[in-house]
């Protein structure tokens, strides 16, 4: 025991010490950061003001004044406290709006006056001054706008291409044009904004037992099944690579020999596992404290942003002990092919390409998890989440999805740790021989031969 | 510890891996507080032979006793085993590394890290206590797996090759820590290819070849079966006179010097006499017993 805990300790302290390590645990959670947030907000940082003028030819240019404003119209009071109150309130589609509104580019505004020219002649002015950089573009309006239905607006620009600030600009023409048209057609310009508010859709999921349960959106469900499925994905991978490192390490430091004059073979892989699982384990801990954090103080500072979009799904202690339990299920399965793989090469390259499969078979857990939430009940999820190599993805997907009957979870529980024990004695007999083998890549004769020996 | 206890017993022990047989119904006995020595040339079955004694692998057939226990798991911490593809933790202090390695005897605690200052003191590597081994040279290396074999004071100390790769003045100080081991009591194993050093410090010895044992007894018994009935020569001249089959069964040359194992039925006599006539001008005649290294070299041909 003394022996096992000193292989435990010592695995685990070096590689917490490591640089490495606490690199990995300090990028990580910006690394997520970096690839989830970022290139929204890149894509909707916009430098400076959009020039654009408005050629309007219905009668009197009645348009222009609804146009400009609807164009113009930004959220002017941001650090108001009320507003914040109101936007956690908003629905998904508000938020979203609000969200654009707060990024998006400044408009500039110009009348270009159709009184006493033709509109070919402002056109080609226009475009004179847009190829010399005085203008972003114009809106060409319609004098039949109002009254018919077929007839199209026009957009004539520099950068067609930036798809943010067209769209930006076709919605809130839509909508100054729709509220046009309603006045035209008589109704009270008050009333529109209060008819047209948008309705929503609550989602309650509802369990086998025929029990509700609270409001849940299902968009933020999504979210946490693909983090929670990547979690696992990324870390099983890390960490069976870790392991995958330190047994090749040993083999080509020639200090097998000496660790196993000392101690079983058995007890230094079990040690060496367990070991690194800790590490890993620590840094899950971390980055579930960092991102608790971040939940906690971080959504109402987002919210105050207006980048308010996430909205937790509740979860029962007892998920978090089956995130637990299938992580570490996970862990094993994989951490001790990946050991087996390593008392079978010579060197981590070679180690790295022997365990290519592996990194597919666990890729394809991550796939099955797509199809798996969108039925977890089929009997592909059913199948799937019973296989020890997917189970850990696809049946966390299904608990959190829409939590199926607990002899299913059991059943799949047991399945994949008898597997583990399976795969831990069998690796075990292959690592005891294979680490004191030096020179070449094993053959599966060979390893079959070395199960069986003595 | 008395002369006449037995440390290590093998009786008819076999192993085989595949096809190959590594060792074939080895016997030998190892006597407490005795150096002794493994000797071998390559894959003659010594660090097979070494990693059952150590409870590594399992032989096939035949037993093993420990300090008169069959061999078992519990018995590795009374064993320091310095194996012949050794290595260190890369990145792990040189400290570190040690007591972990104690750790592993089951040995830990603060008598521990006074052993350690005191062994690397010894072995003039005090500075590199707290550098991580990739800063270490491949020689100060060698000498801290040493130390890890050691450190958890074992009855039994197996050594395999550990000189190799080490400066004259490092085999030198590596020499004096056996002996003193061996003056303390320990029981010691001494396996190695290299005959001069064995022949040094060796009290009994067993040579294995191809797998089988060919002789077990001690330095003395071996060189005194062999007989006085080498020669060494220093001359110049007269070359001829040494290659004469009739005269010498196997010639040994040295840098200054030739050592000439005279063959069935020549005598010394003969030698100097035929060398004389032929001319040679001799400053050193002087009749020997065989070097370990000569009587390897016949027995592993005869046995071949």
């Amino acid at each position: 025991m003394t022996k096992f805990l000193a292989v435990v300790k010592r695995e685990y302290i070096q590689r917490v010490r490591a640089k490495m390590f606490i690199l990995l645990t300090v990028m990580g959670p910006v690394m997520l950061l970096v690839f989830t947030v970022v290139p929204g907000l890149l894509f909707n940082i916009k430098t400076g003001e959009t020039r654009i003028a408005i050629v309007d030819q219905t009668e009197g240019q009645k348009l222009f004044e609804p146009i400009r404003r609807a164009i113009q119209k930004r959220e002017t009071d941001q650090n108001n406290q009320a507003q914040i109150v109101q936007q956690l309130n908003a629905n998904a589609k508000e938020k979203l709006e609000n969200a654009g509104k707060r990024f998006a580019g400044s408009f500039s505004i110009e009348r270009a006056d159709l009184t006493g020219h033709s509109l070919e002649e402002v056109k080609r002015n226009l475009n004179v001054r847009i190829g010399k950089n005085e203008l972003e573009g114009y809106l060409v309006i319609p004098g039949d706008i109002l009254t018919n239905t077929n007839s199209k607006a026009a957009y004539y620009g520099r950068n067609v291409g930036d798809v943010m600030t067209t769209d930006q600009i076709r919605d809130r023409l839509d909508g100054a044009i729709r509220v046009q048209r309603l006045v035209a057609s008589g109704v009270k310009e008050e009333e529109i904004e209060k008819l047209s508010k948008t309705v929503d859709l609550a989602t309650y999921p509802v369990n086998e037992q025929g029990e509700e349960g609270g409001e849940a959106s299902g968009m933020s469900r999504f979210m946490l099944v693909f983090i929670i499925a990547f979690l696992i994905y990324i870390t099983v991978l890390l960490y069976g690579q870790v392991v995958l490192g330190a047994i090749v390490e040993e083999k080509e430091t020639r200090i097998a020999e000496i660790l196993f004059s000392s101690v079983r073979s058995l007890t230094l892989m079990l040690g060496k596992l367990i070991g690194v699982s800790f590490v890993a384990l620590t840094q899950l801990a971390i980055w579930g404290v960092v991102f608790l954090l971040i939940t906690l103080y971080g959504i109402n500072a987002l919210a105050a942003r207006g980048v308010e979009g996430i909205n937790l799904p509740q979860l029962s202690p007892l998920f978090f002990v089956f995130f637990v339990l299938y992580f570490i299920l996970g862990y094993f399965v994989y951490a001790t092919i990946y050991a087996l793989i390593g008392s079978m090469v010579t060197n981590a390259q070679e180690g790295g390409q022997l365990a290519m499969p592996v990194v597919f078979t666990l890729l394809a857990g991550l796939y099955m998890a797509f199809v798996v939430i969108r039925s977890p009940n089929a009997p592909f999820a059913v199948w799937v989440s019973m296989i020890p190599l997917f189970s850990p993805i696809t049946m966390m997907v299904r608990i959190v999805g829409q939590t199926p009957p607990m002899w299913q979870i059991l059943l799949s529980l047991g399945i994949g740790y008898l597997t583990a024990f399976g795969l831990i004695w069998l690796a075990s007999r292959i690592y005891r021989i294979g680490m004191l083998m030096y020179g070449k890549r094993a053959t599966i004769p060979e390893v079959m031969r070395w199960v069986r020996q003595q | 510890m008395a002369g006449n206890e037995i440390t290590v017993r093998l009786d008819g022990v076999s192993k085989s891996f595949g096809e190959f047989v590594a060792v074939d119904k080895l016997s030998l006995t190892v006597k407490a507080g005795r150096i002794f020595g493994l000797l071998g040339p390559n894959g003659a079955g010594k660090t097979t032979t070494i990693r059952m004694i150590v409870n590594i692998t399992v032989p096939d057939s035949g037993r093993i006793e420990l300090f008169g226990q069959q061999v078992n798991p519990q018995l590795q911490d009374k064993i320091g085993y310095l194996p012949e593809e050794r290595g260190l933790y890369k990145r792990m202090k040189i400290v570190d590394q040690l007591k972990f390695f104690a750790q592993l005897k089951n040995v830990s605690g603060k008598e521990v890290e006074k052993r350690i200052d005191e062994w690397l003191a010894r072995l003039k590597i005090s500075e590199w206590k707290q550098k991580k081994a990739m800063e270490l040279s491949k020689g100060m290396q060698q000498k801290v797996q040493f130390i890890a074999s050691i450190l958890h004071q074992p009855d039994l100390i197996i050594l395999d090759e550990p000189f190799s790769g080490l400066d004259p003045v490092n085999v030198e100080l590596l020499k004096e820590v056996v002996l003193d081991l061996k003056r303390a009591g320990r029981t010691i194993i001494f396996s190695t290819h290299q005959m001069e050093v064995a022949e040094e410090i060796c009290d009994d010895i067993c040579l294995i070849n191809r797998s089988q044992k060919i002789f077990e007894g001690t330095l003395r018994e071996i060189k005194s079966s062999f007989g006085r009935n080498s020669v060494a020569v220093r001359f110049e001249g007269g070359d001829g006179v040494l290659h004469d089959p009739s005269l010498v069964s196997k010639l040994e040359e040295r840098a200054d010097e030739v050592e000439a194992l005279l063959a069935a039925g020549a005598s010394a006599q003969l030698l100097l006499k035929r060398l004389v006539d032929s001319g040679a001008s001799i400053s050193k005649f002087e009749m020997i017993e065989p070097s370990l290294n000569t009587i390897f070299i016949t027995k592993v041909k005869e046995n071949s």
